[in-house]
């Protein structure tokens, strides 16, 4: 999720967390790191949080937004926090590259990563693209979605010229300077277009022969697998998608509760967008679903192996 | 006012005459102090005047004043022909203020290179005067490598090179030890003949060597006592009798003056 | 015993590689968070071709930067010495390059200059442009009063005394400031780079960080490391050079004894 929500904002948003999570007396503290700054795909998770079901489960939950992105994986893998807000294709590659990560719970369960283009632009079709520029974020594996994309289309990547402009998707988009942004996330940057009167149009990568996958999961030391407490978060997840899913205006009430800073048009629409994307049943595990796009990643050359599933993502009991 | 092109400097006297200079109502504050009000001063034409007195008594800031370089004092100062002083004055500071990028002898030509006449024919008379105050064979080193007694006199050369009428010194050879002090102010008695000099100094003997009058300041505020006048042209002999008996004279009064105000300010 | 000039540094460095791996060792630092020594130099054997070609790219950009942003610092200073309203105008500009923070800056820079070279290049010239122009600002206004004097007495002109006086003596400062400038320059290379780039040290970091390659992400900070340095030491010799002579005291007294 590339967005431009200021560092400070993550941080009010912190401390009110822990001035809210009253101390239970016995329950158990945790720390869980964001994928990003808070935005509306942590839903499940604040509605969780104000509705008190960690507490319900025993659990003294502390949200942390990172600086870097690529760091909460390494924190987890460290043994510095227990949980992680990650995502399903870095996954793979971090644990191929040795660290000790399992996923125990799928937040939300659609890609959201998409091409995106000026609508009233001159690529009217991923086949205009030929010779064209496309920007992107270092994710790490973008350039394997492009790739599977255009060769859909009849294209190389050889035929695009990729720039990385960071995190600066949209102002990239708009002032021309890219022609097309991949990476871009389907719930939020076409809103931000939208609001800036710059309407964009989105090519979903999963169709345009990309496996389809999990956006954002969450992952778990290996060490961790036996404690009570993950099955108890996850359970209060399932809880909070519940709560979200038969009561979405009051879910939107408790994500901004506190956190006025969340308040504003594009976290509104992208509320919206993002509600039907949220996995229904968090523990649940799709087997083939990795395992399919464990063996794209190895295809397109980012894997070495494709290894069974099981081996870094459960469904606990 | 552009000066007119300089002919070289010889034991010759200026082809223009040097003027008497008139300094009269002199006043400077320094820190709230009159270091001298209503001083008057006036310095023969082509005669040599030395400044005698103890340290801190306004020697330095009074020749400062005569070149133009005291921007707080107020007073005449004026040249007995009339015509302004400016362009008509060689002076040397009591640092050496050589400049450390250039050799010794690019400093003795330094005059030359900031009014953009430098000619090689310059440059060789920087190293023929070198050579006559004996640094002959470090002209082309740096300042930094040199002693204070050697910058001096390089200090010193770059004064004569100006061959301009009015010429006016702060202590140019205190630096130097006895031998070699006797040596240049022989030189410079030499070559500065018929131009108008005033040299401030702390050594009773060099005033009375080089001077054609000697004037004491002490004080505070300063004031110029009677002044000696001497005979004979300098530079004298040391050992002169007449010159002994004077310096005997000369240092009495120093003394009197240190006693009256024993060193303060600048 | 005597240590020689390059034994020195070498023993510093194995010192160094060793109190590496002692970290690694001790902490038990999977390699994903802090891989130790012989991790990296191999990743920085295996991929030479690609840091060095990156290495490139980026050594461009802080030597184009330093050099750009040097030429207009003296130009600034000189300009601020010699023209009352030019250092009315540009003493706030110059306060605010150095005040507001070089990340602030980025995004701006490369959404105005695009993302190739010329926004990196434009950061490391922002970035050193307040400390050349200072340093050497500063040294063009403390000249020394009285060389002043004595050229006012010669009659030399305020171009002749700007020329032959104020800039020969502001030199030394003009090195210090240069100094700092080619320790710096890179840090502004590189923040261009990780705002938005395809190539370069900068960028590859930033994708070897992504792709968990933490060995190549080290690997490429080694070499950064040892382009600045030797950036560094390069801009040393050469205002060394500019700067000959010894400003300080020189070795004074006992020669003025001596008899010539």
């Amino acid at each position: 999720m590339k967005m431009r929500k200021k560092l400070s904002s993550a941080l009010t948003a912190i401390s009110l967390f822990l001035a809210a999570a009253s101390p239970a007396g016995a329950a158990t503290k945790m720390t869980v790191l964001l994928d990003w700054f808070v935005n509306p795909d942590h839903g499940p998770l604040f509605v969780a949080l104000e509705r008190g079901y960690f507490r319900d489960a025993g659990l003294d939950v502390a949200f942390k937004a990172p600086a870097d992105p690529n760091d909460p994986p390494k924190l987890v893998a460290a043994g510095k926090a227990d949980l992680a807000i990650s995502y399903q294709p870095q996954l793979h590659m971090q644990v191929e590259s040795g660290l000790p990560l399992v996923r125990i719970a799928t937040l939300v369960a659609t890609p959201l990563s998409s091409l995106v283009v000026l609508r009233d632009g001159p690529v009217k079709s991923i086949a205009d693209l030929k010779g064209r520029t496309v920007g992107f974020s270092v994710g790490g594996f973008e350039d394997a979605i492009l790739r599977a994309m255009l060769e859909k289309n009849g294209l190389k990547l050889a035929d695009v010229k990729l720039v990385n402009v960071n995190f600066s998707l949209s102002p990239a988009l708009i002032s021309k300077k890219v022609d097309a942004v991949i990476g871009a996330y389907r719930n939020f940057e076409l809103n931000q277009l939208d609001i800036l009167k710059q309407p964009g149009r989105a090519f979903y990568v999963e169709e345009e022969g990309v496996p389809a996958y999990d956006e954002l999961i969450v992952v778990a030391n290996r060490k961790d697998l036996a404690r009570k407490e993950l099955k108890g978060f996850v359970s209060a997840v399932e809880r909070g998608v519940q709560y979200l899913v038969n009561h979405p205006d009051a879910s939107w009430e408790l994500f901004v509760k506190g956190r006025k800073e969340l308040n504003d048009e594009l976290n509104k629409r992208a509320w919206r967008d993002t509600l039907p994307r949220f996995a229904l049943r968090p523990g649940a595990f799709d087997r083939t679903r990795y395992e399919t796009f464990a063996a794209f990643l190895k295809n397109m050359g980012l894997l070495k192996e494709a290894l069974p599933a099981d081996r870094y993502a459960v469904e606990l009991r | 006012m552009t000066p007119l092109p300089r002919p070289p400097i010889s034991a010759v006297a200026p082809s223009v005459a040097a003027p008497g200079i008139e300094i009269s109502d002199a006043r400077l504050e320094y820190g709230g102090v009159a270091l001298f009000d209503l001083l008057t001063l006036s310095l023969p034409a082509g005669r040599w005047t030395c400044l005698l007195g103890p340290s801190g008594v306004g020697k330095t800031t009074l020749l400062r004043m005569i070149a133009g370089l005291e921007g707080g004092a107020s007073g005449n100062v004026a040249a007995d022909d009339g015509k302004p002083l400016d362009g008509r004055i060689a002076y040397m500071a009591q640092q050496d203020l050589l400049l450390p990028w250039l050799t010794l002898a690019q400093n003795v030509a330094l005059g030359a290179r900031l009014r953009g006449e430098l000619t090689p024919a310059i440059l060789g008379e920087a190293h023929a005067l070198l050579a006559k105050v004996g640094l002959g064979e470090y002209a082309g080193m740096r300042p930094d490598r040199c002693s204070g007694g050697m910058r001096q006199r390089a200090a010193l050369a770059r004064t004569l090179i100006e061959n301009r009428p009015v010429v006016l010194m702060d202590e140019p050879f205190s630096a130097l030890d006895a031998i070699t002090r006797l040596r240049l102010q022989d030189i410079a008695a030499d070559l500065l003949r018929g131009r108008t000099v005033l040299l401030v100094t702390h050594d009773p003997l060099e005033a009375l060597r080089l001077g054609d009058r000697v004037d004491v300041m002490a004080g505070r505020p300063a004031t110029l006592g009677e002044p000696l006048a001497l005979s004979g042209a300098p530079p004298r002999r040391a050992d002169d009798p007449a010159t002994i008996a004077r310096h005997a004279e000369l240092l009495a009064r120093l003394t009197a003056a240190s006693i009256q105000d024993p060193g303060g300010g600048r | 015993m005597k240590i020689s000039r390059v034994l020195r540094p070498a023993i510093i460095f194995a010192g160094l590689l060793a109190a590496w791996q002692a970290v690694v060792t001790l902490s038990g630092s999977p390699p994903y968070i802090l891989p130790g020594p012989t991790l990296v130099a191999r990743a920085l054997v295996d991929r030479s071709d690609l840091i060095l070609e990156n290495a490139g790219i980026t050594l461009f950009e802080i030597v184009a930067g330093f050099a750009i942003g040097a030429a207009v610092g003296v130009g600034s200073a000189l300009a601020m010495s010699f023209f009352r309203p030019a250092r009315r105008w540009l003493l706030p500009v110059l306060v605010v390059s150095q005040a507001v923070p070089v990340f602030a800056l980025a995004p701006v820079l490369t959404l105005w200059l695009g993302y190739g070279i010329e926004s990196k290049v434009a950061m490391a010239v922002l970035i050193i442009y307040f400390p050349v122009t200072a340093a050497f600002h500063d040294g063009l206004r403390r000249t020394e009063q009285g060389w002043l004097d004595l050229a006012r007495v010669m009659n030399g002109s305020r171009w002749a005394v700007l020329r032959h006086i104020r800039i020969p003596a502001a030199l030394p400062a003009l090195g210090s400031g240069l100094r700092v400038a080619a320790a710096v320059a890179p840090i502004g290379a590189i923040v261009g780079e990780w705002v938005g780039s395809s190539s370069g040290l900068g960028y590859l970091m930033l994708h070897a960080n992504a792709r968990v390659q933490i060995d190549l992400m080290f690997a490429t900070l080694f070499v950064l490391a040892l382009a600045a340095c030797a950036f560094y030491f390069a801009v040393d010799a050469a205002v060394r050079r500019l700067v000959p002579w010894q400003i300080e005291t020189p070795p004074d007294s006992e020669e003025s004894r001596v008899f010539i």
